[in-house]
């Protein structure tokens, strides 16, 4: 009989999922679209070339020099050659530059005479990712200057080569990006928004298809499909959905990890297991929301805020170690979190499953809180009042 | 005289539509959340989210195999710079790499075992760092510390080498670097991450929750339409379509303008965020920004079939949003497609100019790309909001 009921439930679920476009939008297309939009928006890994500026006010073989050298660095293109510090304020404002290196007047005649000029460089930090690489970029040059004057008087002096190196830079840190050495921002930034939008479109679709059934009035008649057992109807609902989700989940692992070759150094199979169990786990989160208020306006507000905060606190880009202590909570709420600290580990890092049995873990709690607050649903469902 | 009657009575059309939405996005709860709870709130749960501003004192492990009063040194320097404290002495890498692994450190000092003798001999020592990538923000911190304590170094160590060696004349006294540098930050000066990032949060706010709004005024009246036979009882009746568009806008835009100066007069001064710019120039710039995003919404609505279709056709795109205004990855890296699809929202253009003017204190006129931008997006979006009132009028539901 349970098992008739659970088959029955499908059929009807299959029947509705097919006749609205919009599932069909929200579950598979708009996932695979922002998979698409990262990737391709991402796809050089750092954006190079910052167009910045030089204020040659010296115009000497030295300052000749030192704008070659920024020329030939990777990070920056010197796009223009500004007359003043004022003008080269206008190109910072009007957004045509995003930092800008002054070489002062007699800059060469002081260096040489002992004088200590000074090299400024000033980088527009409100656009975070090219300010900070115009900075380094005018900072390993200003470095290497000062590096080039004092060799150069060492020479002079007469102390021999291998000295010099020493003197100059006696201490020389080695810096060993681990797994990242392009510092690529597609590593990390595919897979977190990628993920965390799917999650985002799988808590809404989960909370959109429980909640209609109570707007539209077909509550009852969906919980009589199951033989009036709520966690029958709810399996039958969401068994179909898991299984589009979870094929749409694998396209996405597969993109990401063999299209785009975001690093993968541990296990794809925990990886996939991982998918379908974040898969599951949104699914719960969507339910237990529609448990708590089954209302499709306020549940769907509950998913969106929670979903489109969590790019947020779950920290992709700032770190929950840094956040208040009040807001790092939040983030253990999110099934997403879980899921990008596993790719962190096996992705990433290629760490052993042992460093990830917490996070596996507290995937698998979000069903089972689901299946304590069915019972709440079940009473809504059996006498469903719409409030717009 | 005729023209003039018409203008006349398109401006009281205009009137009774603007009245009447403005009465139905009073009555409407849901709505209001929209338009009110999102840009009173959100703004601050992203300021108390990004307010930390900078990653400071992150965990490190050391592991020196040198042991010597140089070394020591050095780990002491690390720890006083703002980003690295030192959490723990490991014996081997491999002990340092578990500690990574559970996540309680994120990067590794290691020192070599001829380091010290390196340093007495004016040779080069080298020391490696191993930096944790999960966030390149925290490999950033670490970068810039290491930098500066590498420059920290050579001042010490070549200072005493260069007195040692009777050699002053070259230093001219103490420091050892004849060149000096400074590096100054432009409007984010503290480089934090909340003042970089909340300016321009606070448009796509504006924006989105406006299109949200409309949409859900817009989705709802359509259900009321399709339950009265064609006919929304709660709209007005027998006004033009381009009175209903603008009444309708303008009923939004009237709206917004208290919240508008909260969200950007009040917002970054009440969380001491970069606020350079004159209000009178961004509070001009925005009005195109709240219109545009206006007459955006109601072309939506032609997607929306009832009240709540824009939570699932609306919200992801606040993600695509963001990062289509070179917020995060900057537009001159964007490829065509993607820098044409971003030239069509208007808070895109909203976003670069109001950072311009708010961080870097620019003035309306070299905010002037993005200001037109915005105006002849709220002209194509006005059109094809009227096509849409008039194909949902003809029954279209």
């Amino acid at each position: 009989m349970a098992s008739l009921g659970f088959k029955d439930g499908i059929i009807r679920e299959i029947k509705r999922l097919g006749s609205r476009r919009m599932y069909i939008f929200g579950m598979v297309m708009v996932p695979l679209f922002v998979a698409v939009f990262f990737m391709s928006l991402l796809h050089e890994g750092l954006p190079d070339e910052v167009p910045t500026g030089v204020v040659d006010m010296d115009h000497s073989a030295m300052s000749r020099t030192i704008t070659r050298s920024l020329n030939a660095l990777q990070v920056i293109d010197i796009s223009q050659d500004i007359e003043s510090y004022d003008e080269a304020l206008v190109q910072i404002r009007n957004g045509s530059i995003f930092g800008f290196f002054v070489i002062p007047e007699n800059f060469e005649r002081d260096a040489l005479a002992g004088n200590k000029p000074t090299l400024e460089y000033y980088s527009n930090m409100t656009y975070f990712v090219p300010g900070t690489l115009a900075f380094k970029g005018f900072k390993t040059v200003a470095v290497a200057t000062a590096g080039g004057v004092v060799k150069q008087t060492l020479q002079s002096l007469g102390i021999p080569g291998e000295q010099i190196a020493g003197l100059v830079q006696p201490v020389v840190i080695d810096e060993f990006p681990l797994n990242n050495p392009w510092l690529s921002y597609s590593a990390y930034l595919c897979p977190s928004f990628t993920m965390c939008t799917f999650v985002l479109m799988i808590m809404l679709m989960t909370a959109f298809s429980i909640t209609m059934e109570i707007k539209n009035g077909t509550s009852v008649q969906w919980l009589a499909t199951s033989g009036n057992r709520m966690s029958v109807a709810l399996l039958s609902k969401l068994f179909p959905q898991t299984v589009i989700y979870s094929a749409v989940g694998l396209f996405l692992v597969w993109l990401l990890f063999c299209v785009e070759h975001v690093p993968m150094n541990g296990s794809m199979g925990w990886m996939i297991c991982a998918t379908i169990l974040t898969v599951i786990a949104s699914q719960a989160f969507g339910t237990i929301i529609a448990c708590i208020v089954p209302n499709p306006r306020l549940s769907l507000t509950i998913c969106a805020l929670f979903g489109i905060l969590s790019f947020s606190f779950t920290g992709f880009s700032f770190p929950v170690q840094s956040m208040y202590g009040f807001l790092g909570v939040f983030s253990w709420l999110a099934p997403i979190r879980y899921w990008f600290l596993i790719y962190i580990n096996e992705g990433l890092n290629g760490v052993d499953l042992y460093y990830s049995r917490y996070y596996f873990a507290a995937l698998l709690v979000f069903p089972l809180l689901a299946m304590l607050l069915m019972r709440r649903l079940g009473k809504a469902c059996l006498n469903p009042v719409y409030v717009p | 005289m005729n023209i003039f009657r018409k203008i006349g009575c398109w401006g009281s059309d205009m009137g009774r539509v603007f009245r009447n939405e403005f009465r139905l996005i009073l009555k409407d709860f849901g709505v209001l959340l929209f338009f009110v709870a999102l840009p009173l709130l959100y703004p601050v749960v992203y300021t108390a989210i990004y307010n930390p501003e900078v990653v400071r004192k992150i965990p490190v492990a050391v592991v020196d195999h040198s042991r010597t009063v140089e070394s020591r040194d050095f780990v002491r320097r690390a720890g006083a710079t703002p980003a690295i404290d030192i959490y723990a002495y490991c014996a081997d890498l491999p002990e340092a790499r578990d500690l990574m692994a559970k996540g309680e450190i994120y990067g590794i000092i290691e020192i070599p075992g001829d380091y010290a003798r390196n340093i007495g001999t004016a040779q080069q020592a080298h020391v490696s760092f191993f930096g944790e990538m999960s966030l390149l923000l925290r490999y950033r911190s670490f970068v810039s510390a290491l930098t500066d304590l590498q420059l920290d170094m050579a001042g010490s160590i070549t200072g005493e080498k260069i007195a040692a060696g009777g050699l002053e004349s070259l230093a001219g006294g103490g420091a050892a670097m004849p060149v000096q540098s400074e590096s100054n930050f432009l409007g984010d000066t503290e480089q934090g991450f909340a003042s970089f990032v909340i300016p321009g949060i606070v448009i796509l706010i504006l924006q989105q929750s406006i299109i949200l709004g409309v949409c859900m005024l817009g989705g709802t009246s359509r259900e009321r339409r399709r339950r009265n036979g064609g006919v929304d009882p709660l709209q007005v009746q027998n006004a033009g379509v381009l009175a209903t568009v603008w009444g309708k806008a303008l009923a939004v835009v009237v709206f917004y303008i208290p919240l508008t100066i909260y969200v950007l007069r009040f917002v970054p001064e009440m969380f001491n965020l970069p606020h350079y710019g004159n209000p009178v120039y961004y509070l001009l710039f925005i009005f195109p920004l709240l219109l545009s995003s206006a007459f955006l919404g109601q072309s939506l609505v032609y997607f929306m079939k009832e009240r709540e279709s824009g939570f699932i056709l609306i919200v992801f795109t606040s993600v695509l949003f963001l990062f289509l205004s070179g917020l995060t990855w900057p537009r001159y890296a964007m490829g065509p497609l993607w820098t044409w699809i971003g030239n069509c929202v208007p808070a895109v253009w909203g976003v670069e100019g109001f950072i311009r003017i708010n961080s870097n204190a620019a003035s309306l006129s070299e905010a002037s790309t993005p200001f037109i931008a915005m105006w002849i997006l709220a002209g194509i979006y006005m059109l094809l909001g009227c096509w849409v009132t008039a194909k949902l009028r003809l029954g279209k539901n």
